[in-house]
């Protein structure tokens, strides 16, 4: 009985925070481009112009970037001005959560087959090295050691995206503790 | 709640053991195909291993009605083109891949062009592009390393644009795989050699890279015991059929493990030398496995160990303490190693190879970091990781 008034809640709750979290994630994937030099070094490979997107299968919360050049990443929102190149789909809401409340590694969830990937793979590769950098960027160490394989010894953080993102983690893992089943 | 998840496929009806190719009409007729074609290539077609599968046919009433044995090492668009061309020419309906590999991710993408129609199989490329199944198609594996007679993917040049295309989808697995101790007899040493160490490396991989699972594990696992236990026999005695088909059904085994859970550095290292460098694959499998193996360790520790009693047997496996099994592990795939390079002078090295630059090394290093598999390593690699794993397996 609770179950069932509750349930609803949480989905509508789950969504909302993959909601954020991309839009969290999209901010800091454009600052962390332009004042890491290991995200720059990585995105310098990507062709200029190339559009970025992740999101939830079917037609769920999405994030889209794109390398405007020289490694950085402009962050634009939901909705992409021309046909994206690479996509990272996830299957369902509820991986999505998995992942971007960081129960489950970017590269856990590939090997889960939680998500598929629509474009040159090894551009998929890239950016899964630059969002486990962003979430060594955005997370206490703690939690990034769970979120990445392996946490950088050399992150030199610039305080200010920390702190922002920061809050939302909070939130993020008082969401967290509340829904678990 | 268990916080582990996994996915497991493989709808390959597989027909092994003796006199399995006469089971080849019988699968035909099933699935209403009269008309098939065979691609093979150059060398599988002198070894004269066309020769059982056409009798088996004949004899059951069933005509080849077209045999393509062009198929190049490194299978090209136009190459799949033009065989889709004598497809619709002379109205075949179905295709029989003979061979290793080559021919067999050769077949799989003539499979999606006599399928789904055009000319262009670029515009196929990718996950997920097919929606529907595709001709009949069998697959009698004439080598006994790459499993591809039970993988989703096939790996195409493009030439105009020097790229290597990849097909994924689960359409294009053949209805059947055919494993007959006849079809790998012929298979010269070092052939033999590097192929197993293929079969052995996919095992390996599946058995200790991030999407294990138990059931991956359980056919990695009987893998690596028939390939230890069957492959410097056959080397020493070639025509052992008994061996042969072990070596055989470890690889179709293998590839059942790592198309479910993937493969690792190894094959992103491999994948990089063989297109910079024109090595065969199995041949980069075998130098690359234990420098992978060993910087890998500390992540891996505890499946590497379990694999000794697979490598080396229950008294090895009990005599060594459970704390240096991984390094044990290792070991023994050294101890093969140098055992194939006794045989058949396997390289173990870049250097051994003679056919690799020092100065090479650092763009191996960055092509593999571009590798799809490296996302499935269980350590994270880096540019400088890479370049060390390289520098390791110079000499
Ligand atoms: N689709 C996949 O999952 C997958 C996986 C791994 C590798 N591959 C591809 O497979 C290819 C390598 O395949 P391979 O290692 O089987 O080698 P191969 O098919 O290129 O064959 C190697 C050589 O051995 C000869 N040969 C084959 N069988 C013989 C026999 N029984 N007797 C005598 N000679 C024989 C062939 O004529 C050829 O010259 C690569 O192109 C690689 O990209 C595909
Ligand atoms: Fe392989």
């Amino acid at each position: 009985m609770l179950l069932k008034r509750i349930q609803p809640m949480v989905f509508q709750a789950r969504r909302l925070y993959v909601d954020i979290m991309f839009q969290v994630m999209g901010r800091a994937l454009q600052a962390v481009s332009e004042v890491d030099e290991t995200v720059q070094n990585e995105a310098r490979a990507l062709p200029k112009g190339l559009l970025f997107e992740m999101m939830v299968m079917p037609e769920g919360p999405r994030l889209i970037v794109e390398h405007i050049g020289d490694g950085y990443f402009h962050y634009h929102g939901q909705s992409a001005p021309r046909p994206v190149d690479l996509s990272i789909q996830f299957k369902h809401i509820a991986h999505a959560f998995l992942v971007l409340s960081f129960q489950e590694k970017t590269s856990e969830a590939f090997a889960n087959d939680r998500m598929l990937v629509d474009g040159d793979v090894s551009y998929a590769v890239r950016m899964t090295r630059v969002l486990n950098r962003l979430e060594t960027f955005i997370l206490p160490k703690l939690i990034a050691q769970r979120a990445v394989k392996e946490y950088p010894a050399n992150l030199h953080l610039p305080e200010k995206l920390i702190s922002a993102a920061r809050i939302y983690l909070k939130v993020a893992t008082n969401f967290v503790e509340t829904v678990r089943p | 709640m268990s916080q582990k998840y996994y996915e497991f496929f493989c709808p390959v009806k597989v027909i092994a053991g003796k006199a399995a190719l006469e089971h080849i009409p019988y699968e035909l007729t099933g699935l209403a195909a009269k008309r098939p074609m065979i691609v093979t290539d150059k060398g599988v077609r002198a070894a004269g291993l066309l020769d059982p599968v056409i009798a088996a046919c004949e004899e059951s009433g069933l005509e080849i009605v077209s045999i393509y044995d062009d198929v190049p090492p490194d299978s090209s668009t136009s190459v799949v083109r033009d065989i889709a061309g004598v497809y619709r020419q002379e109205k075949c309906d179905a295709i029989i891949a003979v061979g290793g590999g080559s021919a067999i991710d050769t077949g799989k993408a003539v499979n999606i062009l006599v399928s789904e129609g055009g000319d262009d199989i670029a515009k196929y490329s990718g996950a997920g592009i097919l929606k529907h199944p595709l001709k009949p198609f069998f697959v009698v594996p004439t080598t006994a390393g790459t499993g591809s007679e039970v993988t989703a993917v096939a790996v195409i040049t493009d030439e105009k644009k020097g790229v290597k295309l990849p097909f994924t989808s689960s359409f294009l697995l053949p209805n059947a795989a055919i494993i007959d101790p006849r079809m790998t007899l012929t298979l010269p040493p070092h052939i033999t050699a590097a192929t197993a160490m293929d079969a052995m490396t996919h095992a390996t991989e599946a058995f200790t890279c991030m999407a294990k699972n138990p059931l991956s594990d359980a056919y990695a696992t009987a893998a690596i015991k028939k390939i230890s236990g069957s492959l410097l026999n056959v080397m020493d005695n070639p025509k052992d059929a008994e061996g042969r088909l072990e070596l055989a059904q470890a690889s179709t085994m293998a590839g059942i493990a790592f198309s479910n859970s993937m493969v690792g550095l190894v094959h992103s290292l491999g994948h990089a030398t063989g297109a910079i460098c024109h090595l065969p694959h199995g041949l980069c499998m075998s130098l690359y496995l234990p420098y992978v193996l060993e910087y890998n360790l500390e992540s891996i520790r505890e499946p590497l160990g379990e694999l000794l009693l697979y490598l080396e047997g229950p008294e090895v496996y009990s005599a060594t303490p459970a704390a240096r099994r991984a390094e044990a592990t290792i070991s023994a795939i050294r101890k093969l190693r140098d055992q194939l390079y006794k045989r058949c002078q396997l390289p173990r090295t870049l250097k051994e190879t003679g056919k690799v630059q020092e100065s090479q090394l650092d763009h191996i290093a960055e092509m593999a970091l571009d590798d799809g598999s490296i996302m499935f390593n269980p350590k994270e690699v880096t540019l400088e990781d890479a370049r060390a794993v390289l520098r390791r397996a110079w000499a």
